[in-house]
């Protein structure tokens, strides 16, 4: 008889099934799950159990967000298809069944184009799950700059002024205690053209006018910035283990250089009468959808908590966190590749709610 | 099995968990104003200056009333 | 003793196939025996009828019986299959329904090799179905249903 195998390390767990024709396994991983407990609900064999989540997440309990029961596992896959965040890889013969046609997917995907992006960042500032890395290397400030400044070291008289007020700190002065053979305060003062930005302050607070400034655009009448040199070039990076396709960085993004699809359509109700502002929700929610809103406080007949659909993947999640049964999650629509078992296709459909 | 526990020798009798307890909330709203709940039918209540537990079967282990306690007098686990 | 029933499994095997059509040298081949011990079989030598008669009682066990004894004598699933094949004296239909998973355990469990998965879909081939019913008994969503062929239908 083949038998199941379950390895426990740290907290990943994998429960393999190892025959001469095939090799099963599904692995979990608890950082990535979310506690949505979708996994326990398409089961057909009752061998997931969702944990304690609220105790694990806000106090601190050490337990897996979920148990698989290797005794019961029969290695069908349906947990780690139907996973809204992959916490739950299922591999026949080291293949992932996401690329095994026939094994229906879950249609989701966040993409930030390159081409539209300016990267500004706030992709990067808002993900709730710290998925995403901009870099970007700005253009040499330098080239940039609209004028040059020279000072006139004969009028100078050393004050030291300029030194001062410049914000770049372009201006240094070599300070020098006056001796009877020499009887300066400064030996010398430069401009570091690498710094300057022609702001003029100098020339505006010196006081015996020793600053002359050569403006580019009077001098030459077209501005003659070269374009490369304006250039921000860089790249994105979404980190698909961590992103959860909340669509934050879609709605924050500026230029709608962020696309995200997301595999479930549904309806976050919340019984306001019910809620009794706990906080679980807030807590247990991967995409930051929930809020207590600060400036109803107190108000009579005001939001206890407060949710933007619009970054929701209806996980479910807040729905089990709830100890008083405010929120309700429903799903209407769960978008998935195409398969052609009807048990699978029927799973899949029991997911609306 | 987590479950809802308490350590009186901690507790402070301060009343923060029997408030911030969203079912004893639902329960008896009273005691969410801080006028401690009107029926023993909630979890927790303060008798003699301390913390007891009446149902903690109604635990759902949502974590709220470890957040509020000063004295980590009363936990999951 | 093993040994003997094993000589008896193999004879009646031999005698099978070769009423099927097969030469003594594909004979020889398929149970991976000497030629000359295969011609000895069929002449009835070097065998007790005993053995043969033990053999006998064997193939009429239940299928699942007659299978896992086979296979605990062999220790080898490919002679297993052809042993059993050849002597089963009945034929099954198998039907596996919709509510199939395509966990594959039905699969890892034939002995006879006889179930392969299709589009997350158990199918198993009627050819090599021994009727032993340890698929249906792994089966966690019970979508496998076999029954004996009647003749004639």
């Amino acid at each position: 008889m083949v038998a199941n195998v379950k390895e426990v390390k740290a907290k990943e767990v994998t429960v393999k099934r190892a025959s001469p024709e095939e090799k099963r396994e599904l692995s979990f991983k608890d950082e990535i799950c979310v506690g949505c407990g979708i996994c326990e609900k398409i089961c057909p064999v009752q061998a997931i159990e969702l944990g304690p989540i609220n105790a694990i997440e806000r106090t601190g309990v050490e337990e897996s967000k979920i148990s698989i029961d290797e005794t019961k596992c029969v290695l069908c896959g349906m947990c780690s298809s139907v996973c809204p965040v992959d916490a739950l890889e299922f591999d026949i013969d080291e293949k992932s069944i996401k690329e095994i046609e026939g094994y229906p997917k879950l249609i989701k995907s966040a993409e930030i184009s390159d081409e539209d992006c300016i990267y500004c960042k706030a992709c990067e500032t808002a993900c709730p799950r710290d998925a995403i890395t901009i870099a970007r290397v700005l253009p040499d400030r330098s080239k940039l700059v609209t004028g040059e400044i020279e000072i006139d070291k004969e009028t100078c008289v050393s004050c030291g002024i300029c030194e001062e007020m410049c914000p770049a700190d372009a201006i240094t002065m070599e300070h020098h205690e006056p001796t009877s053979a020499e009887p300066t305060v400064s030996t010398d003062i430069n401009v570091d053209k690498e710094k300057c930005v022609y702001c003029l302050i100098c020339k505006k607070s010196c006081p015996v006018d020793a600053i002359k400034a050569v403006c580019r655009s009077c001098s030459y009448g077209e501005y003659d910035l070269n374009p490369e040199d304006t250039e921000i070039k860089g790249s994105s990076f979404i980190d698909e283990e961590a992103c959860v396709d909340c669509g934050w960085c879609q709605e924050i993004c500026p230029v709608d250089a962020a696309h995200v699809e997301k595999a479930f359509e549904g309806e976050l109700l919340i019984d306001q009468e019910k809620c009794e502002a706990c906080g679980a929700c807030l807590e247990i929610c991967p995409c930051n959808v929930l809020s207590f809103p600060k400036e109803e406080f107190g108000k009579q007949g005001a939001e206890n908590v407060r949710a933007e659909e619009k970054y929701c993947i209806y996980c479910g999640a807040c729905e089990k966190a709830c100890p008083v049964e405010a929120i309700e999650v429903k799903r209407t629509a769960v978008k998935h590749t195409p398969t052609k078992s009807k048990s699978w296709e029927k799973k899949m459909e029991s997911l609306k709610t | 099995m987590v479950e809802l526990k308490v350590d009186q020798d901690k507790c402070l009798g301060c009343g923060n968990c029997v408030v911030s307890c969203p079912v004893n909330g639902a329960i008896s709203p009273e005691s969410a104003g801080g006028h401690g709940p009107k029926t023993e039918e909630v979890i927790m209540m303060v008798e003699n200056g301390l913390v007891k537990l009446f149902n903690v079967d109604k635990c759902t282990q949502c974590g709220t009333c470890p957040l509020f306690c000063p004295t980590d007098a009363i936990y999951l686990e | 003793m093993p040994k003997h029933i094993v000589s008896g499994l193999k004879y009646l095997t031999a005698v099978e196939l070769i009423r099927d059509g097969f030469s003594q040298k594909d004979v020889a081949n398929i149970l991976e025996m000497d030629r000359s011990t295969v011609s000895h079989y069929l002449n009835g030598r070097n065998l007790s009828w005993n053995s043969i008669e033990v053999a006998e009682i064997i193939t009429n066990f239940c299928s699942r019986d007659f299978l896992t004894l086979t296979y605990a004598l062999l220790n080898d699933s490919e002679k297993t299959r052809i042993i059993i094949k050849t002597c089963s004296k009945k034929k099954y239909q198998a039907k596996v329904e919709d509510s199939c998973i395509g966990c594959g355990l039905c699969a890892d469990t034939c002995l006879m090799n006889a179930i392969i998965l299709d589009d997350l879909k158990a199918e198993i081939d009627a050819e090599w179905c021994c009727g032993c019913l340890m698929c249906g008994d792994v089966c966690p969503t019970n979508s496998i249903k076999i029954s004996e062929e009647k003749n004639g239908s």
